[in-house]
């Protein structure tokens, strides 16, 4: 096959994927299929996985939602702690510090709340968490992340030790102008080849 | 709703396009499936080169441990990767297209030469 008859096909399959991801429901449709189901259930701790947090100490949307989750979920006492994670890769406050403050905010008491910062991927975030959960006599969480998420991030914390309880922050995001849908395909994608990362390094 | 808004708009300009084109640049209408294979040949290339830099990413990623250097895998997420792969596509296609019009000029002119 000549090289311009290799590009054209690939092309061709670009275009197509580009329009099916854009304007039709193919991104919900792999979301929905990806998505874990939610199992609210009394635990021991609500774990909260870091996202990213601004320069300035701003939350990002995706932190802020998982964060927001995480906070409903202790208000309905469903877990008496809440693990917060999140570090601050480019300098300033912790994404961890800054959610514990909305959550104090939120009445949730200080005693309630352990945080942790250090953690820079997923599998280290399970590492450290089950270094801080194992004293606390903490063996069952409900594990917050959105839904593309759980699928990586659940096997490392049960590897670590944990019955795992999915509550993903994300299940009504429903995307509905062509870009929402193709920043949903993107996420997907990023996180089906963080999994088969995961799955090569051997680490899920 | 919006998506609909959006390809009826890229269609009536992509319309206006054609109508402007033939009428008064005096282009070739059924040169226009040649154009459209060119452009999938561009998109493939620059799609070639998203892929490879993906991957290279990746390699460097799982380095990680080897060099010391700490590289979320998140860089793979960055939107940026599609321009590079842009400019490196076009560069690689337009650098293909220039090299085979000059090959086929030399070409000519040692016919000419030669008759």
């Amino acid at each position: 096959m000549s090289l311009d008859r290799a590009f054209r096909l690939t092309g061709l399959v670009g275009v197509a994927f580009f329009f099916a991801a854009a304007f039709t429901p193919l991104a919900l449709a792999l979301h929905l299929w990806m998505a874990v189901e939610p199992q609210l259930v009394p635990s021991d701790a609500i774990v909260v996985l870091g996202a990213s947090v601004l320069h300035s100490g701003i939350l990002s949307a995706e932190s802020t939602r998982r964060t927001n989750h995480a906070i409903e979920l202790y208000q309905q006492g469903l877990a008496p702690r809440l693990i917060l994670l999140g570090g601050a890769p480019e300098g300033g406050p912790t994404e961890a510090e800054i959610r514990a403050k909305v959550a104090r905010l939120h009445s949730i008491p200080a005693e309630a709340i352990v945080t942790e910062s250090m953690a820079r991927t997923t599998r280290e975030e399970a590492a450290r968490v089950a270094d801080l959960a194992r004293p606390r006599g903490i063996r069952t969480v409900l594990l917050v992340t959105n839904t593309a998420h759980l699928v990586r991030a659940r096997p490392l914390f049960e590897r670590a030790g944990f019955e795992v309880h999915a509550a993903p922050s994300d299940i009504y995001f429903e995307p509905i102008t062509p870009e929402a849908r193709l920043v949903l395909m993107k996420r997907l994608l990023q996180e089906v080849l963080g999994w088969i990362y995961y799955r090569i390094a051997g680490y899920a | 709703m919006i998506g609909i808004f959006m390809l009826a708009v890229a269609g009536l300009t992509s319309a206006a396009a054609y109508l402007l084109g033939v009428r008064a640049m005096g282009l070739v209408p059924t040169r226009l499936g040649a154009a459209l294979g060119k452009m999938l040949e561009m998109v493939g290339a620059v799609l070639t080169f998203l892929v490879a830099d993906l991957l290279v990413a990746l390699v460097l990623v799982a380095l990680r441990g080897v060099t010391g250097t700490f590289v979320s895998v998140y860089v793979i997420d960055d939107t940026v990767w599609l321009g590079l792969a842009l400019l490196q596509g076009l560069v690689f296609q337009w650098w293909r297209e220039v090299s085979a019009r000059q090959a086929g000029a030399a070409a000519l002119e040692q016919r000419g030469n030669l008759g």
